[in-house]
């Protein structure tokens, strides 16, 4: 109890953050897992933090200019917007076009996102400082406008998520079915990666790429294996998410950890022994049945 | 019987299709139509009428275009060339589409009854929840479908034959003009093959709907369907069934021989 009364006074914004992230995140990710671009999910929150690392190059060469009332928070933020939804559009146009391999693509955008974001670093003064952290995923300090921000943003894409689920779930299920009812599956794609798009930027921002793609997968693929139907898939997600990211916060706190390489890896054990204790009663069950 | 020209072959006669100005009961009309993908087109200069209540089978070897065509018919492929005309003021059916139920992924966890749902969205608004009429007609649709006991089951632990039946009844409930089904009895045993059939034979007796079946089943289509539709070539041969079934036919188009 008294780690977690130190834990809102000290830190509340940042354990804020940490569940909100943990929240969104999964519930998006179920959309990746649904429509296996689960190398997506992991090559977006790279271009994104690319997207950071360049918008602070460009402000530091003075080709963004400093805008009155801008905040670094902000710069990042459009960095990272421009950048993930840059790829998501180009991925898009290149998959329509067709030919190549579409794994191929997206490994391309990872590595090269990874390799400009170091570049990138080590030639600004700020990389040594701020940013460097915020993409290592310290969540230390948070403040309420970059909370609101967030809080703001997350709310927009998990309420287009809920809303339009039957839509989203059509085009991304049968999208021959839904040409055949008229659905303007385009349009439907367009809403469903900008959803994506907003909360790798925003995300990737408050906690980094490890986290964000920790996030974005690993409670989906576990919810996989529990869920029985698509309500049971989203709410379980969002529930381990939840659930990890406010131990992992804790636990982090307690042993003087990085909070986000301990959620992450927090949600590798619990996947673990989702899979094995799944495999167990699988067994179990498979021995109790009587044999014929 | 109507035959198009394929790309570089002379068509044979063009009877009925080409008369485009005569009062008729067609559904769907293709006048030198030309489809494909990407501007590159498989079939070109199609010439072919589906007539309303009719039950036709679309044969062909595999790599045809046979799907190429139903993808074009139904709106989802544009064509190449030339206009795809809908009945008298060119409205555009209510489509039923049974696709082939390999082509859908079972990474979804959804119920048989969330399946058929999809069926009446095209009714339903974007962000709006499905209303209980809807659900009971989608219900009624599963019970017609010999498909009501699967409805909480998860659709991609059924069998090929429960599977092939929730999809029809997902058709069905879209409230068609005109039911069209790729390959709905590939993969099936034998006994399930049949009982689909028979479901297809009940839904075109009882709703007078046109139906247009994509199948490699030829003694099937033989039995059952009014007209063919002959993909072969890079042509289109559209006929009555017992025309274009004889045994001469099938071994032309699909190089077969019988014993």
């Amino acid at each position: 109890m008294e780690t977690l009364r130190e834990i809102f006074s000290l830190f509340r914004n940042s354990l804020c953050i940490s569940l909100l992230v943990g929240l969104v995140c999964p519930l998006v990710g179920v959309f990746l897992v649904l429509r296996r671009l689960i190398f997506l999910g992991v090559a977006l929150p790279q271009v994104s933090s690319c997207g950071i690392a360049a918008a602070f190059a460009l402000h530091t060469l003075h080709i963004i200019p400093h805008l009155e009332g801008s905040t670094e928070h902000s710069l990042a933020f459009m960095g990272s917007s421009v950048f993930t939804l840059g790829a998501i559009a180009a991925l898009s146009a290149l998959e329509r076009r067709g030919g190549g391999l579409v794994d191929g693509r997206i490994g391309t955008a990872y590595v090269l996102a990874g390799a400009w974001s170091i570049l990138l670093l080590v030639k600004n003064p700020h990389g040594e400082h701020g940013l460097l952290e915020r993409l290592k995923g310290e969540i230390i300090a948070v403040s309420n406008a970059d909370l609101a921000l967030t809080g703001i943003t997350f709310g927009v894409v998990t309420a287009v998520l809920l809303v339009f689920r039957k839509e989203l779930l059509l085009v991304s299920f049968d999208r021959e079915m839904a040409l055949t009812l008229r659905k303007n599956v385009r349009v439907w794609d367009l809403v469903l990666f900008g959803a994506i798009g907003l909360t790798v930027s925003m995300s990737v921002l408050s906690v980094g790429p490890l986290v964000t793609f920790g996030f974005l997968l690993i409670p989906p693929l576990m919810a996989h294996l529990l869920a029985k139907t698509m309500w049971q898939f989203m709410l379980l997600a969002s529930a381990i998410g939840v659930a990890a990211a406010f131990i992992g916060f804790i636990l982090a706190y307690r042993w003087d950890l990085p909070v986000g390489p301990t959620d992450v890896a927090l949600l590798g054990v619990i996947y673990g022994a989702t899979f094995f204790g799944k495999k167990l009663c699988r067994r179990s069950l498979a021995l109790k049945r009587p044999a014929h | 019987m109507a035959v198009a020209r394929g790309s570089g072959t002379l068509a044979p006669v063009l009877l009925h299709a080409k008369d485009t100005n005569a009062t008729d009961d067609s559904l769907v009309r293709l006048d030198g139509v030309a489809v494909g993908y990407d501007r590159h087109a498989v079939l070109r200069d199609i010439h072919f009428r589906l007539r309303r209540g009719s039950f036709t089978g679309l044969l062909g070897a595999n790599g045809s275009g046979k799907t190429t065509l139903l993808k074009t018919l139904l709106g989802i492929l544009p064509p190449v060339a030339g206009r795809v005309k809908y009945e008298g003021d060119n409205r555009v059916p209510t489509f039923g589409y049974v696709p082939q139920r390999e082509s859908l992924d079972s990474i979804f966890l959804f119920t048989s009854l969330e399946v058929a749902l999809m069926g009446v969205y095209g009714r339903v608004k974007p962000g709006r929840t499905i209303e209980a009429a809807e659900r009971e007609w989608v219900r009624e649709c599963l019970r017609k479908a010999g498909a009501v006991e699967t409805e909480r089951q998860r659709f991609s632990e059924l069998s090929g034959g429960q599977k092939q039946r929730v999809l029809i009844a997902r058709a069905l409930a879209a409230k068609p003009d005109f039911l069209v089904l790729d390959e709905p009895t590939t993969g099936l045993d034998p006994a399930a093959a049949q009982s689909i059939i028979d479901l297809l034979q009940a839904i075109h007796r009882e709703g007078k709907l046109t139906l247009l079946m994509v199948s490699h089943d030829l003694l099937t289509v033989r039995r059952y369907v009014q007209e063919v539709i002959w993909v072969h070539q890079g042509k289109i041969e559209q006929g009555r069934a017992e025309d274009l079934l004889t045994r001469r036919k099938i071994e032309e188009v699909l190089g077969l021989e019988w014993s």
